[in-house]
């Protein structure tokens, strides 16, 4: 009794494993493009800021059988500033590992919102770059694109991208500074003066370097500052803003640094920060520190930072600064 | 031989039952740390870092475990209104107050005093943080 009910319960566990097991599915070869057809990426990454591009690669073909490629256009919402363009070339990768240019059509022409460009060679399968540099009239608002491609057998595909986001920021790079000399900063203007430029109502901050005490070097302090952190410097005369200042390391913003480090600033940053209770200088400054600004009147918001010094009593910085 | 195998196995699981895991009733504070029954309670090192989270210190902190002191000269030009404390204690040690983000040591006439507090939550002491410029 004891073994029949042994080889029943195998048996019911055998059947249940046979009909759980995986069924194969048959493999299908996947239907090819049956005629023109296109697609799109954006390929800058952060945030959108006026003066910089945002580039997309746009891919499109056409089988040959039914034609080829006769054009290719890009159209914004908001035309784009001086220097926007479609890429006419198409490119390779030689063995040594350099990207080679192919002429495949004319160079593209910018007519306010659209940029367009022709095909003067056969071509079934291209990708363009297409360069949109981000005009003033964009800022603070949202910007999308309509690429479209047309072939020789009269057909037309089109590809919409955005909308996108553009910052209310500006960028400012590699402001050189030196000791006694280019060394008043204004926020406003995103420019550093001397003595004889500069004016102290725009000087939101003074450049100095000191070798003694080790810990001063490279600073960067507001006119108001206690004149212990601004030895042996003559102010412009006038008022001393008293802008406030707070030491960062480690935020190596991509737009300013230009290193290895995929690492932003955006406007939700100059939004979270607050510099209430922050100092008037900051000392002991080097390369690829940084320092979060506000001025006096509250007006503007910066993120300044320090791409290089030069113990000589020198450095190079770049800003992005924020209308509050 | 089936009476006995079924002994067998009746013993095996009195035993599993008798021997089973029991759950250890571990008190816990009000911050939800484990009370120990360590009794040291002393700061062993002590860190001051600035808003760039770099040392503002000018030397090594000097830790008097006897006069329950911490001397501490910083760099020149250091905001004391913005630093961020760094305790280093004994074993199961904690620390009150707890420190959440920037301290303002900027009032040196006022040194802050954090203490220290023993594994087993019996022994407190409290440390002076003095800072010099």
């Amino acid at each position: 009794m004891r073994k029949q009910n042994y080889s029943f319960y195998f048996l019911c566990f055998l059947m249940l494993t046979i009909f759980a097991a995986c069924q194969k599915s048959d493999y299908t070869i996947p239907s090819g493009v049956s005629g023109l057809s296109n697609d799109c990426i954006k390929r800058t990454l952060g945030p959108n800021i006026v003066s910089l591009p945002i580039e997309f690669a746009y891919a499109m073909a056409i089988p040959k059988i039914q034609g080829k490629l006769v054009s290719a256009q890009v159209e914004a919402s908001i035309a784009g500033a001086t220097g926007t363009y479609l890429e006419y070339r198409s490119f390779y990768t030689n063995t040594s590992g350099q990207d080679v240019p192919v002429t495949v059509g004319t160079p593209s022409v910018t007519d306010g919102k659209i940029t367009k460009m022709s095909f003067t060679v056969d071509t079934i399968a291209a990708t363009l770059r297409y360069f949109y540099i981000i005009p003033e009239e964009a800022r603070g608002k949202t910007v999308s694109f309509t690429f479209s491609a047309t072939s020789s057998d009269g057909k037309t595909v089109s590809y919409v991208m955005g909308p996108y986001t553009i910052s209310k920021m500006d960028i400012k790079k590699n402001l050189a500074v030196s000791n006694a000399n280019a060394q008043f900063i204004s926020i406003a203007d995103m420019a550093v003066y001397t003595s004889a430029t500069g004016t102290a109502a725009k000087t939101d901050l003074v450049y100095l370097y000191r070798a003694a005490p080790t810990s001063f070097v490279h600073a960067l302090v507001a006119p108001a500052a206690d004149t212990v952190y601004l030895p042996g410097v003559t102010l412009l005369s006038g008022v001393k803003n008293n802008t406030k200042v707070s030491k960062v390391f480690n935020l190596q913003d991509r737009n300013l640094a230009a290193l290895q480090y995929g690492i932003y600033v955006d406007d939700i940053d100059f939004i979270g920060v607050s510099l209430l209770d922050a100092p008037n200088y900051a000392l002991g400054l080097k390369a690829e520190a940084g320092v979060w600004v506000e001025t006096a009147d509250r007006k503007y918001k910066a993120y300044i930072f320090v791409n290089s010094v030069n113990a000589a009593g020198s450095a190079v910085i770049s800003m992005l600064r924020y209308t509050n | 031989m089936s009476k006995y195998f079924k002994i067998v196995i009746a013993v095996v699981c009195i035993t599993s039952l008798l021997t089973a895991c029991k759950k250890n009733d571990l008190p816990i504070d009000e911050d939800g740390l484990l009370i120990t029954t360590r009794r040291e309670c002393y700061v062993s090192n002590f860190e001051l870092l600035g808003t760039d989270y770099i040392t503002v210190r000018n030397g090594s902190a000097v830790i008097d475990t006897n006069a329950q002191t911490i001397n501490v000269t910083v760099l020149f030009g250091t905001d004391l209104k913005n630093v961020y404390p760094q305790f280093s204690l004994a074993t199961d040690c904690k620390l009150d107050p707890k420190i959440v983000g920037r301290v303002d040591f900027s009032d040196l006439a006022n040194p802050k005093t954090y203490t220290v507090i023993s594994g087993d939550r019996n022994i407190r002491k409290p440390y002076k943080v003095i800072i010099k410029f």
